[in-house]
């Protein structure tokens, strides 16, 4: 068993990688409360706007235009799918609009595969001014990268709930999450409200992409199914509490970096999200009820 | 039903079974002339390279097929069976290194431990619809990805994983006595699937069938008509890993060397697409998907064309199916030839007739198109 020494810097990594899934969690479960989708390219579209961030940045553009060229085409393609795809399968259940993401996942896979193969062998990697520099905390280096990750992660959190609670946009989009047709009779805009929705998700999108690519990898595989971490995060919290996608993603990060340094388990840590989803929602159906609710049919 | 006046009711209300009329006979025969065809005369008509392509596409047909009960009869949506052929061809592999029993007695065996594993992969089902059945289906499917890559699939080596991580000379997996070589065993796997197909139509035509077609519409209804869904939920994740895992089994050997990274995590994605591509609800869909799964690669791979374009293919395919054809091509195609067909059939009729007076009855309807 490791020693105390050999955990701490795994604590701080995790922190910050749970982080960024709370970034992509919230962002997933927002949305999924405003238009009922559950966004599963959330990762394949970070994933290319870091590869594009990539290419700008090895083209000579200067760094804060690349990041930002990342971030808009996160919220770019996010908007143009939900605009495109949404209304025609607005009536339809929460599984049919999921699995019409799977396609617009595996459209961007293929168009990144087909622009960046991966079989040069060449790697890639994208690095941020904040990897630099850091301090220390006991006996372990924090760099900003990791406390941006973190802080992100805690900022969106709060900036959503009082985002959702205070603002006029914000109860918009509690009000659909609950009943899009009384919204909309209403009066409350809605096609304009679901705009907002997906747009502020394709945002958070580009910006999980591009820490994610800076704290994991920036390979297009890992970081497409890399959202299925914060997909496990969203899921324990029952697609409906921010709070709670917050500490389970956070929960998530930890686990996984906390057992690289055990041998036996190292190998395996990649499925600590799939496993902590599984058993949590084993646990929280346990009791049979056959429902209408929409998540189940 | 002691007495006569209600057993006349219902000798009344279920007729005795009629000799199959001429259209399922003719539609019979037209399957078993495709078969004989793909059985003998295939195999002599394609290079090497297309038969190795066509008995992937014979195993895919098989995993297709059981996505396809479970999406199309069922309604449960399982991103998991990339994974479930997996855990076939592994066991497959292992027993073919390890024994010496003759190939059927090892797909049986692959089988049954792919159904018992799929079926442990269906419990959460007893308890989740939908969405959070298809994202659990997911990340078990995941995680059975991860401990692939840490186990590796069996190559002669010993003990319970029978990997031997530093071989030099690999054995290839073996292959039935009568079916070693390319298009032997081509026929072999054809022969398989259809087996798995006939086992498959013997389910959808009975009980079983009918059970899931009551719980695809509603469970609470089904529930409350007496049908023990649990029971029927679960026979269909049996059935369905049942199929898959002699899928493997005959992957294993078709390809002689099973690699972890053949077996990615978006392999379950692409085969949830194709198979919605192809039309979950048809027998036909099934082979649909494989083709478009196992031989357009082969064909653009040929024509030196990426498989990426694929990739996105599939993903547009998806949409496409989703907004506006749920059906799939193995229904839309049909429909669409029919409607081809009434058009053709109307236009030179009309340019020979006039508009009829209102007096008469309507102009002749031509009939519906094949179905």
């Amino acid at each position: 068993m490791p020693s105390w020494q050999d955990f701490q810097p795994f604590i701080v990594s995790g922190l910050a990688l749970g982080g960024v899934y709370a970034l992509s969690g919230v962002g997933t479960v927002v949305l999924y409360q405003a238009t009922g989708v559950l966004y599963l390219a959330f990762g394949a579209v970070g994933a290319m706007g870091a590869l594009i961030a990539w290419s700008l940045t090895n083209a000579g553009a200067p760094d804060w235009v690349a990041w930002l060229v990342c971030v808009a085409f996160g919220g770019v393609v996010t908007l143009g799918y939900g605009m495109l795809f949404g209304p025609p399968l607005a009536r339809r259940g929460p599984l049919v609009k999921a699995v019409a993401t799977l396609g617009l996942t595996l459209v961007l896979f293929g168009v990144m595969d087909l622009l960046w193969t991966a079989n040069g062998g060449q790697s890639r990697a994208i690095t941020l001014p904040t990897d630099n520099g850091g301090f220390m905390v006991g006996q372990v280096q924090v760099t900003w990268t990791q406390v941006i990750g973190l802080g992100a992660g805690v900022a969106l959190v709060v900036v959503t709930g009082a985002f959702l609670r205070y603002t006029k946009l914000g109860t918009a989009m509690r009000a659909m999450a609950n009943d899009r047709e009384i919204t909309a009779t209403l009066g409350v805009p809605v096609r304009r409200v679901e705009a907002a929705a997906w747009l502020g998700c394709g945002v958070i999108a580009g910006v999980a992409g591009l820490l994610l690519a800076d704290l994991v990898a920036l390979d297009a595989t890992t970081l497409t199914f890399l959202v299925i971490s914060s997909l496990a995060a969203a899921l324990i919290a029952r697609l409906r509490s921010v709070t709670l996608t917050f500490v389970a993603a956070i929960a998530i990060g930890l686990v996984h970096d906390l057992v690289t340094p055990i041998q036996s388990l190292s190998n395996y840590r990649d499925m600590t999200p799939f496993v902590l989803a599984a058993v949590a929602l084993l646990v929280l159906s346990r009791h049979r009820v056959i429902s209408l609710s929409p998540e189940e049919g | 039903m002691l007495d006569t006046a209600s057993s006349a009711a219902a000798a009344r209300q279920h007729p005795p079974l009629r000799r199959p009329g001429p259209r399922i006979l003719v539609r019979a025969a037209v399957i078993a002339a495709l078969l004989l065809f793909v059985l003998l005369a295939l195999p002599q008509l394609l290079s090497l390279y297309y038969i190795d392509t066509m008995t992937q596409v014979a195993v895919y047909c098989v995993v297709a097929l059981g996505l396809g009960v479970l999406v199309g009869r069922v309604g449960l949506v399982s991103l998991g069976q990339a994974a479930v052929l997996a855990i076939g061809a592994w066991v497959a592999a292992r027993l073919l290194f390890a024994t010496t029993q003759p190939y059927p007695l090892v797909l049986l065996e692959a089988g049954l431990v792919t159904m018992a594993a799929g079926t442990l992969i269906g419990l959460p089902a007893l308890r989740l619809r939908g969405l959070y059945l298809a994202l659990i289906t997911l990340m078990l499917a995941g995680a059975i990805t991860v401990v692939l890559a840490t186990t590796n699939f069996p190559n002669g080596g010993h003990g319970f994983l029978g990997y031997n991580g530093a071989a030099v000379h690999i054995p290839a997996i073996r292959r039935p006595s009568i079916a070693a070589s390319d298009p032997a065993y081509f026929r072999y796997s054809v022969v398989v699937a259809a087996l798995m197909f006939l086992l498959v139509f013997a389910h959808i035509r009975t009980r079983p069938g009918r059970a899931w077609a009551a719980i695809r519409q509603s469970e609470p209804a089904a529930l409350a008509a007496g049908i023990n869904t649990t029971l029927y939920k679960l026979w269909a994740f049996a059935l369905a890993s049942f199929v898959t895992g002699v899928a493997g089994g005959v992957l294993a050997g078709a390809v002689h060397y099973l690699y972890s990274i053949d077996f990615p995590a978006q392999d379950s994605i692409t085969l949830l697409a194709v198979v919605l591509m192809g039309g979950a609800y048809s027998l036909w869909g099934a082979i649909v998907a494989a083709l478009l799964l196992e031989l357009l690669p082969a064909l653009l791979n040929n024509w030196g064309v990426s498989a990426d374009w694929l990739t996105i293919l599939f993903g547009l395919g998806v949409l496409q199916v989703l907004t506006t054809a749920p059906a799939g091509l193995a229904d839309q195609v049909p429909k669409d030839l029919a409607r081809l067909g009434r058009l053709l059939r109307r236009l030179p009729a009309g340019r020979r007739e006039r508009p009829a007076p209102p007096g008469q009855g309507p102009a002749q309807e031509p009939a519906g198109g094949p179905r």
